[in-house]
């Protein structure tokens, strides 16, 4: 009864858990039934208990807080760096030529590959790690927001045009807007590719963070404890994407609700 | 007022080369044109005639390749203002903003611009929708508040291209009875682009016909269907007489091109 009312008034949330739920049920039992070895892929039980211990005793919080931080600052950096020169790149041609190629270049050569460079310059501290998520997130948030300039219907800049508006009112009342959704989509990516260069960067030489903490207790052979290590990653993924929902929902009220 | 030239166009010509071959291209061979003050004039022809292209340059997002076009000047104001074809409100701007932004454009303050722009909204029928978001009209709402926004800024001339062509066949009948009655309250000149027959002759003081490839003039012809028009004259001898002169035109024209490959 209850449970029929919530699934009524909210679906996604009532499904999504469902989901969850579901997944340790079979999780849970297949361990039990003996189909593989608990010691390799541990279980809800053995995780929950791994977790109750680490945030009972509280060894586990200096390592999430410090990922959030690495998180938080290289992020942030990146959408302020990353999305106005997007915008420049999109709205000026000559921009857009003179930094192509130098941006390309270096958009190939894989972050993880610049890491062991980075420590050398920047150390294993919080520096090192700001500067790979920086460096993760940047390009997908620029490239989108570049792509979202370019492709703003012509026919919505000649409006301006034709009523004598300058070239920076068509910035700010036409590609600003038209762009947006594609910033947000940008962000979106970015978030993911920042959270994997939180744990690339902390498996290679950290001594805190959560994927130091998943990096050790793997060499533990405690996969109970890795596993929570990937669960966490995991909950601050679904909380993030929820968040950006939010953002997303204030920022489009003239979009029609395809969803509902 | 009378007396007035709101439009003076002297050998307009447009060329434009072709990016693929290279060759040149004549989309306007030479169009001279005088549209008095307070006229209702269209510009009539097939697709490819140059009809939008000597529009856009009156409106000034084109710049002719030779030629002259002189407006009447304002005291204050635009001499200008254009009714695009569909779509081109901003989807991210609710009516009342989308008809305003003619006046911010012209350096009006947003706040005044949209105290100015709310009786437009009221003149083309559209009470009641300031707050809605362009997909939440239909397709003749959209262009209701899209000549609202082209009356708000309080122009000279009305240029106005092919606003009803994307509008099911009883909605442009209904469209085009309110543009006259518009036309009637707000007084303004108005050079209207179509290829239409119908709608030419039923709107205009004159239907001045164009011929493609290159675009040129090839007939001037006014139309002496008392006014006001209701949708009634459409089914008179007289209006069918018009359409029947213009409609050969425009068939003695494109005969010699028949079955020519289209671009």
């Amino acid at each position: 009864m209850i449970l029929g009312r919530i699934a009524r008034v909210n679906e996604r949330v009532f499904y999504g858990v469902l989901g969850f739920v579901g997944l340790a049920l079979v999780w849970e039992t297949t361990a039990n039934l003996g189909l593989y070895r608990k010691s390799l892929l541990s279980t809800p039980s053995a995780i929950w208990k791994a977790a109750v211990t680490d945030f009972g005793s509280g060894t586990i919080w200096p390592h999430i807080t410090t990922s959030l931080e690495e998180f938080a600052i290289g992020f942030f950096v990146s959408l302020v760096v990353a999305i106005p020169l997007g915008l420049a790149i999109g709205w000026f041609r000559r921009v857009d030529y003179s930094t192509s190629a130098l941006l390309a270049a270096l958009n190939a050569t894989p972050n993880v590959a610049l890491i062991p460079l980075i420590v050398l310059i920047a150390g294993i501290g919080l520096e090192s790690k700001v500067i790979v998520v920086f460096l993760s997130a940047f390009f997908a948030v620029m490239v989108t927001t570049s792509a979202g300039v370019q492709s703003i219907a012509r026919r919505h800049l000649e409006i301006t045009r034709s009523f004598g508006g300058s070239q920076w009112l068509a910035f700010r009342t036409v590609a600003l807007p038209s762009t947006l959704p594609f910033i947000l989509s940008g962000i979106r990516i970015g978030a993911g590719r920042a959270l994997v260069g939180v744990v690339s960067a902390e498996f290679l030489s950290a001594n805190k963070g959560l994927g130091f903490y998943i990096g050790l207790t793997g060499s533990f052979l405690d996969t109970s404890r890795v596993m929570l290590g990937i669960v966490l990653f995991g909950v601050f993924g679904v909380v993030l994407g929820e968040l950006l929902r939010v953002i997303e929902r204030r920022f489009e009220i003239w979009r029609p609700d395809i969803r509902s | 007022m009378t007396g007035h030239l709101a439009l003076s166009a002297r050998g307009v010509q447009m060329e434009y080369r072709d990016r693929g071959t290279g060759k040149r291209l004549l989309a306007i061979e030479s169009v001279d044109l005088d549209v008095p003050d307070g006229a209702f004039v269209s510009l009539l022809g097939p697709s490819g005639c140059g009809k939008s292209t000597f529009l856009k340059i009156v409106n000034g997002l084109l710049l002719a390749t030779a030629g002259e076009i002189k407006l009447h000047r304002v005291a204050k104001g635009r001499e200008d203002a254009m009714v695009f074809q569909d779509a081109s409100l901003f989807p991210w701007y609710s009516v009342l903003d989308n008809v305003a932004y003619g006046l911010v454009c012209a350096g009006v303050p947003r706040k005044e611009a949209r105290v100015r722009a709310a009786p437009y909204i009221d003149l083309v029928g559209l009470q009641g929708f300031a707050d809605k978001y362009p997909y939440q009209l239909s397709g003749g709402m959209q262009q209701r508040a899209n000549l609202a926004r082209a009356l708000a800024v309080d122009a000279a001339i009305l240029l106005m291209d092919e606003p009803f062509a994307a509008l099911d066949a009883q909605t442009r009948e209904v469209m085009q009875a309110e543009l006259l009655r518009i036309w009637n309250t707000a007084r303004k000149t108005v050079l209207f682009v179509t290829h239409q027959i119908d709608e030419a002759v039923y709107l205009s003081d004159r239907v001045v016909v164009m011929a493609a490839r290159p675009g040129r003039v090839v007939a001037d012809i006014t139309i002496d269907l008392p006014r006001p028009r209701a949708l009634a004259v459409k089914r008179t001898p007289e209006f069918a007489a018009y359409e029947e002169q213009i409609w050969r035109l425009i068939q003695h024209d494109r005969a010699p091109s028949a079955g020519e490959p289209t671009p």
